[in-house]
């Protein structure tokens, strides 16, 4: 009784803000708009259906994948070094090392973008260094296009591929490693034969973590891209509140919201095969 | 005069195919202490926290003064509570944990600072009343949980294992302050205990537990010397264990030998047990068995025998005056045993 | 294993990619320039001066610390006797209600955003500060709830218990003895949803109008348009006061206490 009631507020909180706008998201994907561009309330799936028919949307699907899942890839492969780095570190390091490691999170997003503005971009470092070298006549073009946004999102994807290796690698233990150097292993066979494959689970949790979050990411895409790059969730904010097409924005929330399920349960069951 | 009753007190855990405790009872004179001793799992200190309203009961009943308290919150029962870890408020320094049973009960500022005060002298730490708990050492703080438990005046005073988280070199010295303080001041105390020594060393009654049942409920002297129960005589204290068949009520056989006892069961298998200390010489005893020594302990005070008899080891510890106590490994030699001093059981 | 030359010219690749653009924005917020440029052509203070000069901007940053301060009251308001509950009692339903207490940040904000949006909107809510409290206040509670309900567990029981047979209620015992004890938590718990609120974009995005924004926000849609080293000084702004609540926290109760480690 007592403890339903301390329960309360919080649970009253979540259903305002959480439970009814989702199963409101979910009932206005359902509805549709008329050729007036105004909602009207149904129970259909035609919104859906005229999206699932849309070539662009399948485009946009597939931009979205191949972005999150080589930018998952990448902050995965350049996060390994960093958390085997502080597992082997000495442990009066290892406290700054993680922490550096994960600083990041606690610098807003948009900041970070601004300071890769300024070193991808036309005036940036990387372009400054180049023409110092004469390397280049034309600035390179890396920000407003899809490397940009790559860059940007592999680096925004890999303090949560840190913080899954770092735990992670450190439950390992290191005597392994050291019998197989002991048995006569290279740095780089051990490596390859004992780290590696130990490490798997853990690679594997941080690869489908940061794929899931650079499904969904939004404020990379739009702001590295500079409007010209188009994905799911750059979609879904333009319909929702350029378009005004509530129905189609939902609808295709919708759709996202059943991919990342779909990721999840094949999460749940890699997760299965593998304990 | 009777103040604590516990009537077919009951507890059992979901899930559980045991009662942890099954329908215990017994009565406890006021001003008395008294030890439930017993091994990990016996139901002791799920009885202890039924006494203090910490556990509800499945049955039965928990009276104090006459007045039935099973329907009681702890916070109305009035019960001082010494836990095995101590549980001091981290955050409030000695006096104020001892205060802080007074403040819940509404006394006022001047008086209670009075009271802590004499809580605090009570056990000696007057001077450390400011210091918050983690400043104080193991015993000190052991110190001021008993002060922040009788500081209310409680009812009943429960300590729950309050030395094993002690030093062993400790133990002996807090154990006589806990039995003096208590008897200072008249509360009446129920003890949990795992370790016989403080159980028979400080309590007026013992109650052997096990498997949520009380075995025998006597004095210390008693439970020793007189257990009831095989399981009583196997957990306290140390005893031999030498197997017979009761030819006549009184008589029982030992292979070739004929022992007597005081008590034994009318006909059938039966286990005797002997305290090592009860083993006669040969001069001294009625009752003789051969025995052949397997091994020789010198201690000093006495020798231990280690010795295999046609009914099984014997452990036999001699003064090292008499002449059996100068056997080696090998000698063959006769032990012997007073009737009284045999405690015999159906096997 | 001592990590061997070849580990750590990869992970100083890996550290490079994580803080250089924060270093960056550090540096170009002193920019004298009028553009992005890197290296900066001269150092000034003239972005920052525009930056408290701009009256829209300085409204932003007030809008966002004060909800900032209000998400983290009403998270801990709401969150702390829900940790309580979760950690101390047992009861029916109680995990999928602590689950129910994590299950926002499943979602992707982008989609919360839009949910909230469909909600508010109609109500007259959207752009309004009980909304933007309501909005903030689903992100902020997981991790409320999260801290908390570990810090209440970190608690013995036992205290409680000595509490209740000194003659404590179990509220009074609550009261007097648990929450003191999980205060390094609670302080904790309420930094992090502050940070949590003061830098939340996607959602706010959704829910903002022009009478009232938030800071980061403004800087979104700064970085959207332009490309002047405003946005830089904007961000640092935000960084600062991420990290002056960090070392408010480590002056107050220490990591290692706020975490429970002490």
């Amino acid at each position: 009784m007592s403890a339903w009631l301390l329960m309360l507020p919080a649970v009253l909180l979540m259903a305002a803000g959480f439970l009814y706008p989702v199963a409101l998201l979910a009932r206005i994907s359902l509805n549709r708009t008329n050729d007036m561009g105004a909602m009207e309330p149904a129970h259909s799936l035609e919104t859906l259906g005229r999206l699932v028919e849309d070539e662009f949307t399948w485009e946009l699907a597939w931009n979205t994948a191949t972005l999150a899942a080589s930018s998952a890839l990448m902050a995965t492969a350049l996060a390994l070094p960093v958390a085997l780095l502080i597992r082997g570190a000495a442990p009066r390091w290892r406290g700054l090392l993680s922490l550096m490691a994960v600083a990041p999170l606690l610098v807003s997003g948009t900041a970070r973008i601004v300071g890769w503005m300024a070193i991808l971009g036309d005036r940036g470092l990387i372009n400054a260094v180049l023409a110092g070298l004469g390397l280049a006549e034309e600035p390179l073009r890396l920000i407003n296009n899809w490397t940009g946004v790559r860059i940007g999102l592999v680096e925004s994807l890999m303090p949560y591929a840190c913080l899954v290796l770092i735990a992670g690698l450190g439950r390992l233990d290191a005597r392994l490693e050291e019998a197989a150097a002991t048995l006569g292993a290279t740095r780089f066979r051990t490596f390859l034969r004992v780290t590696l494959p130990l490490a798997a689970p853990a690679l594997l949790a941080a690869f489908l973590l940061t794929f899931v979050l650079g499904v969904s990411a939004f404020v990379t895409p739009r702001l590295m891209g500079g409007g010209r790059v188009f994905v799911v969730a750059t979609e879904i904010f333009d319909l929702a509140l350029e378009t005004v097409d509530w129905p189609a924005a939902a609808a295709m929330a919708m759709l996202l919201l059943g991919a990342l399920a779909a990721a999840m349960l094949l999460r749940g069951l890699l997760g299965r095969r593998a304990a | 005069m009777t103040h604590l009753v516990l009537d077919r007190l009951t507890r059992r855990f979901p899930g559980a195919a045991q009662a942890a405790v099954a329908g215990i009872s017994l009565e406890l004179p006021k001003g008395a202490l008294l030890a439930l001793l017993g091994p990990s799992g016996c139901g002791k200190t799920t009885t202890l926290r039924m006494i203090a309203g910490l556990e509800k009961p499945d049955e039965g009943r928990v009276l104090v003064a006459g007045r039935d308290v099973t329907a009681l919150p702890p916070h109305r029962r009035n019960m001082g509570v010494v836990f095995q870890s101590y549980a001091l408020f981290p955050h409030m320094s000695a006096a104020g944990n001892v205060a802080f049973g007074l403040e819940m009960r509404g006394v006022a500022r001047a008086e209670r600072a009075e009271r802590v005060r004499q809580a605090l002298a009570l056990v000696g730490l007057e001077e450390l009343a400011a210091r918050r708990p983690r400043q104080l050492s193991g015993g000190q703080q052991q110190r001021v949980a008993l002060a922040r438990a009788l500081a209310i005046q409680p009812d009943l005073l429960l300590l729950d294992e309050p030395l094993s988280a002690l030093d062993a070199k400790l133990r002996e010295g807090v154990r006589d302050e806990i039995r003096a303080l208590q008897q200072r001041v008249g509360a009446t105390t129920v003890f949990v205990t795992h370790d016989q020594t403080e159980a028979l060393a400080m309590a007026d009654l013992v109650a052997v537990m096990n498997q949520g049942r009380v075995e025998q409920l006597a004095s210390p002297e008693e439970v020793f010397e007189r257990p009831a129960t095989r399981f009583v005589a196997t957990f306290v204290g140390r005893a031999a264990r030498l197997s017979g068949q009761v030819e006549a009520p009184g008589t029982i056989r030992c292979g070739e030998a004929l022992l007597r006892a005081a008590e034994t069961p009318a006909t059938g298998a039966v286990e005797i047990f002997i305290r090592p200390h009860h083993v006669r010489p040969v001069a001294a005893a009625e009752n003789l068995l051969p025995a052949r020594v397997l091994r020789r302990t010198y201690t000093g005070e006495v020798v231990s025998l280690e010795c295999e008899t046609p009914a099984g080891r014997l452990l036999a510890e001699l003064p090292g005056g008499v002449p059996e106590a100068r056997a080696t490994a090998g000698d063959t030699l006769s032990l012997g045993f007073a009737a009284a001093d045999l405690r015999v059981f159906p096997a | 294993m001592r990590p061997g030359i070849l580990l750590r010219l990869f992970a100083a690749l890996g550290y490079t990619l994580l803080l250089s653009p924060v270093v960056v924005v550090a540096a170009i917020s002193f920019s004298a320039g009028d553009f992005l440029t890197f290296p900066p052509p001269g150092f000034s203070l003239r972005w920052y001066q525009q930056l408290f000069s701009s009256g829209e901007l300085m409204a932003a940053l007030r809008n966002s610390a004060v909800l900032a301060v209000v998400v983290a009251v009403v998270a801990l308001l709401v969150g702390a006797p829900a940790s309580y509950a979760i950690a101390r009692l047992e009861f029916p339903g109680r995990d999928a209600l602590a689950g129910l207490l994590a299950a926002p940040l499943l979602l992707p904000t982008l989609v919360l955003g839009l949910a909230l949006l469909l909600a508010l909107q109609p109500l007259r809510l959207a752009a309004t500060w009980p909304g933007l409290v309501l909005a903030h206040s689903m992100v902020a509670i997981p991790f409320a709830t999260r801290i908390m309900t570990t810090a209440f567990t970190a608690v013995p029981r036992d205290l409680e218990e000595a509490a209740w047979t000194l003659g404590a209620t179990p509220l009074r015992a609550a009261l007097r003895v648990t929450l003191p004890i999980a205060a390094p938590g609670a302080v904790a718990a309420g930094a992090l949803c502050f940070l949590v609120s003061f830098d939340e974009t996607v959602i706010s995005l959704f829910l903002v109008g022009p009478r009232l924004s938030t800071l980061p926000v403004e800087m979104f849609r700064y970085a959207e348009n332009r490309t002047d080293p405003l946005v830089a000084a904007l961000a640092m702004a935000l960084i600062f006061v991420a990290l002056a609540v960090v070392l408010l926290v480590e002056r107050l109760v220490g990591f290692q206490r706020a975490l429970g480690r002490e």
